[in-house]
């Protein structure tokens, strides 16, 4: 238990790594570019990894053509994260990033569900609002 | 008035929505291959697709030289700047390892949220990958209060366990 506790918390740290490399990647060869690159780089280096494991048990036919739009959003969304880190430091834009992914994840598990969300979680969606706003105060950058 | 920030802010929060969607048609295509495969299919049309918007962005800048967005300074970026994508990939392992561990998914992603946090909170202070540094204010970890303790409130409070 302790050892997946640390390993779910290391997840977030090299979700933060990779959204802190591309974000600095952006500020020198801007979003989408930084996105082009994590995209081709992740898909290089997938490509060595499942070819060294083998079993390529994968049939492209098989997919509902619904799996493939995440590949396309997250063309667009890598770029938002890199433009994010870079213009609003790695905390807040991994604070913005969880707000809106919990808030739209709660629609889709009621749309999807047919789950009605429990006050609870409505007191979360408020909250993570409320987070929002106050996140709207300029910040200095003393460097 | 929306200030220059507040337009960033609700531009993370609108991709961070983007995020679930994402993550949900990605779950669509794990449920037909394993989660590895799945990241791999999604990195190629990816990488497809950014490819398209880079020679678009490029269309519309016309020969301006910021193709593929708005860089904010010249100069060779580091080598290992290019490296996001590995670490990328990794997390879909780390995830798929977690979830299916005696934490299950709403203890996964908590956990995970929190690294997130912590991490980019280090990154700030500190500038990891040779960012600015940003001082935090009290404001600052009032943001993080509102948002973790609502994510979680998000996470553990289906009501229906």
């Amino acid at each position: 238990m302790i050892i997946a506790t640390m390993l779910a918390v290391f997840n977030g740290v090299v979700v933060s790594t990779s959204r802190g490399l591309n974000g600095r990647l952006s500020e020198a060869v801007g979003p989408l570019q930084a996105s082009l690159w994590n995209h081709t780089v992740g898909f290089g280096f997938l490509t060595v990894v499942l070819g060294a494991i083998g079993g390529w048990a994968f049939d492209p036919l098989a997919l509902p053509p619904g799996a493939y739009l995440g590949g396309c959003l997250g063309a667009l969304l890598v770029a938002v994260s890199s433009h994010a880190v870079s213009r609003l430091g790695a905390m807040h834009a991994a604070l913005l990033l969880i707000g809106g992914q919990m808030t739209a994840a709660l629609v889709i598990d009621g749309a999807s569900r047919g789950h009605v969300p429990t006050p609870g979680r409505w007191l979360g969606v408020v909250l993570i609002l409320i987070g929002i706003y106050l996140s709207r105060m300029p910040s200095r950058r003393p460097s | 008035m929306m200030t220059r920030r507040s337009t960033d802010c609700l531009v993370a929060f609108a991709g961070g929505m983007g995020l679930a969607v994402m993550v949900h048609c990605n779950s669509l295509a794990a449920q037909h291959t394993t989660p590895a495969f799945a990241s791999w299919v999604a990195h190629g049309i990816g990488a497809v697709i950014a490819l398209l918007l880079v020679a678009v962005a490029a269309r519309a800048t016309h020969g301006a030289g910021a193709a593929g967005g708005s860089p904010r300074e010249r100069g060779p970026p580091p080598v290992w700047a290019y490296l996001g994508g590995v670490p990328g990939t990794l997390a879909v392992i780390l995830a798929a390892v977690t979830v299916n561990s005696r934490l299950g998914l709403a203890g996964a992603v908590a956990l995970m949220q929190l690294g997130q946090v912590l991490f980019g909170l280090v990154d700030d202070v500190v500038g990891l990958f040779s960012t600015p540094t940003r001082r935090i204010r009290r404001i600052d970890l009032l943001v993080a209060i509102c948002i973790l303790s609502g994510s979680a409130m998000i996470i553990f409070g289906r009501g229906d366990r």
